[in-house]
């Protein structure tokens, strides 16, 4: 469902990402690990259609079609999610009217009827349970005087009532105490299906305990260096980056 | 302009009447004005206009048809009786009267003989000649602790068509402990190019509360210019929005004066200013007395080819000690070759007080913009909603039929691409 081929992308005339290539099929999970500094916000912010990075060469294919192509707004309708590492505070646009907005515009642009608001209710309800977002949340400003942990947990909320093809979660467990650690994993692994795949972005190793991974990927220098079973992330949080970057160099 | 040029379009928008000049009387304001810096009132009498003698036709259908209210219609500066909604006197309780000035000054001489005509005819041109020429407008008497709140009075002023100028005068006087709330309305008709010159005088005694909701919200291409005086004695309280929905040149003087201590005076304000329209709303709020507090909010929004002036003024004089006074003042330039002309001004002659204000002028913010984005919504979708959002600050608090049709009317005027 996704394939990255030879992805080459600038900032400010530095090159950030190098040469990386990753191919994912539908419903697997995979994890993107590697030090800071690596590339891995870069990945984030192209699969997201920022205009902050410049693509040098190659290509972006999601569900046979070109990613690059398609606006932010486009990537959203096609089904593709980010939870952001820092998402935006929004004064004054209420969570659910932000949603009943998002769900009806991605029905819209598909040609389809908006939600009935019956359903709407319904959906927010369930999906609120799985991540343990209070009534209270669900009705303030979007992301307004939320903390760290709550910010993350109404990520996970849109993205279980936007129901997307490929969500890319990027950093999602830095700042999260252990039990919103607990909440954010396991609202993701409801949400796992085999039409949905996942691609986590992180540095640690620790949130994949929580969302056992099909394939880790180590991005180092730009490009996936190395690729591996859910082991491989054990062996990374031993030995720590050095080790990868030693081989590297040899 | 020439003063011969000048005394000429006087005589007719007074309708005779003309403008009780001295040497101490207001000039005719220019740009060499602090108060008109940005603000060309050349354009207004540029143009000939006349009061009329009979109002001409009212519109078809009355603003919030579903608001349950005692309403008063005034088309060209006359009473329409017709298309009013009022109490039989004998429904009333003694003392109150919802009805034109025309006929509470006949039937409240001693009251009427205080009414003045506001603080902006001693210094202000346009409401001197307001004041010589003033036609009918509302007259609320609340007599003191009456709670008359339950039932909104909506007092609509309408131009109803080309070459009129209307001169509204207003009173509200709200006694010792009473409550009211009103909504004053102004439209014109699309083919109405001459000018609103409207006056409100309010009075809110000792511990009284008035909410005041103003709406403008005009078709035409004529000018506005609204001169509100409000007075409040000690422990009042005053809620007001005022919401300048749609109005082709426009200018709102705003002063509220806290005359006893404890007052209250919270003011909102929002508009918007599209391509060859002008909105100034200048604010202005004296704390004579201590132990009074003051929150006001404006928020503007403009597009390319319109203009907007902010002047909020906060004088704080040498007795008013522990007065807390808040003001901001937000502006969006959606389009590139908008403006606004921001300025708030504070003048603090205490020590022992609490002052702040805050004023950005800016952008949609991308950040906020790219989330929405990343959510489905498209580029104009996103930025509808983040003016709505910004609109609702400013109009919270405002009855959710307010809110919603100047938000209805605003949306769809700026429909920002």
């Amino acid at each position: 469902m996704l394939k990255i081929k030879n992805l080459h992308a600038r900032v400010e005339g530095q090159e950030i990402l190098c040469g990386l290539s990753l191919e994912m099929g539908s419903g697997e999970v995979h994890a993107i690990m590697g030090p800071n500094g690596s590339g891995k916000s870069t990945l984030a912010s192209i699969l997201a259609g920022r205009d902050t990075y410049e693509i040098t060469e190659g290509s972006i294919e999601f569900m046979g079609v070109d990613l690059l192509a398609l606006d932010a707004t486009e990537r959203a309708v096609a089904g593709v999610f980010i939870a952001f590492q820092y998402p935006v505070e929004i004064p004054g646009v209420s969570n659910m009217n932000f949603l009943r907005t998002s769900i009806n515009s991605i029905r819209d642009q598909k040609g389809e009827e908006p939600m009935p608001a019956k359903d709407f209710l319904a959906k927010v309800k369930q999906c609120a349970k799985l991540v343990e977002l209070d009534g209270k949340l669900r009705d303030r400003s979007v992301n307004e005087g939320f903390s760290g942990g709550e910010k993350k947990r109404n990520e996970v909320f849109q993205l279980a009532m936007l129901e997307p093809l490929l969500a890319v979660l990027d950093e999602t467990d830095s700042g999260l105490d252990i039990d919103a650690l607990r909440i954010v994993s396991s609202g993701v692994n409801a949400l796992r299906s085999a039409e949905r795949s996942f691609l986590i972005i992180t540095h640690y190793q620790r949130l994949l305990d929580h969302i056992v991974p099909d394939r880790v990927h180590v991005l180092a220098g730009g490009r996936i260096v190395r690729s591996g079973d859910k082991s491989l992330a054990l062996e990374l949080e031993d030995k720590g980056y050095d080790w990868i970057n030693e081989e590297l160099a040899q | 302009m020439k003063a011969e040029k000048l005394a000429e379009w006087v005589e007719h928008a007074s309708g005779g009447q003309g403008l009780a000049q001295s040497d101490q009387g207001p000039r005719f304001p220019t740009t060499r004005d602090e108060r008109w810096r940005y603000t060309r009132a050349g354009a207004i009498v540029g143009r000939p206009m006349r009061p009329v003698a009979t109002a001409g036709q009212a519109p078809d259908s009355r603003p919030l048809p579903c608001l349950d209210a005692w309403r008063l219609v005034f088309v060209d500066g006359h009473f329409d009786s017709a298309n009013s909604t009022l109490p039989d006197a004998g429904d009333l309780a003694e003392g109150v009267f919802i009805g034109p000035v025309s006929e509470g000054s006949k039937r409240f001489p001693e009251q009427a003989s205080q009414w003045g005509h506001g603080h902006f005819s001693k210094t202000e041109w346009f409401a001197a000649l307001q004041s010589s020429s003033a036609q009918d407008g509302a007259c609320i008497l609340v007599p003191a602790h009456l709670d008359l709140s339950s039932r909104p009075i909506l007092i609509e002023h309408h131009l109803s068509g080309p070459g009129i100028v209307s001169h509204p005068r207003n009173i509200l006087h709200i006694q010792q402990g009473a409550k009211a709330e009103i909504l004053l309305w102004t439209s014109s008709d699309a083919h109405a190019d001459g000018l609103v010159n409207l006056a409100l005088d309010a009075r809110v005694e000792a511990d009284a509360e008035l909410k005041l909701e103003y709406v403008q919200d005009e078709q035409g291409r004529n000018a506005h210019i609204s001169h509100l005086a409000i007075t409040q004695l000690e422990g009042s309280r005053l809620d007001m929005h005022t919401a300048t929905a749609r109005a082709h040149w426009l200018r709102n003087d705003v002063r509220i004066e806290q005359a006893g201590e404890r007052g209250v005076s919270n003011f909102n304000g929002c508009f918007a200013a599209a391509e060859d329209e002008f909105v100034d709303h200048h604010t202005h709020v004296d704390h004579a007395q201590p132990d009074g507090r003051s929150a006001e909010l404006y928020k503007g929004l403009a597009l390319a080819g319109g203009k907007a002036v902010f002047n909020g003024k906060i004088v704080v004089h040498p007795n008013a000690q522990r007065i807390e006074a808040f003001q901001k003042n937000s502006n969006i330039l959606l389009e590139r070759g908008s403006t606004v002309y921001a300025k708030p001004e504070l003048e603090i002659y205490a020590d022992d007080v609490r002052c702040s204000h805050g004023c950005t002028t800016g952008q949609f913010d991308e950040d906020a913009l790219f989330y929405l984005r990343s959510r489905g919504l498209t580029r104009p979708a996103a930025k509808r909603l983040l003016t709505q959002a910004f609109l609702s600050e400013a109009l919270n608090g405002a009855r959710a039929e307010v809110q919603a049709h100047v938000e209805a009317v605003m949306l769809t005027r700026i429909n920002p691409a």
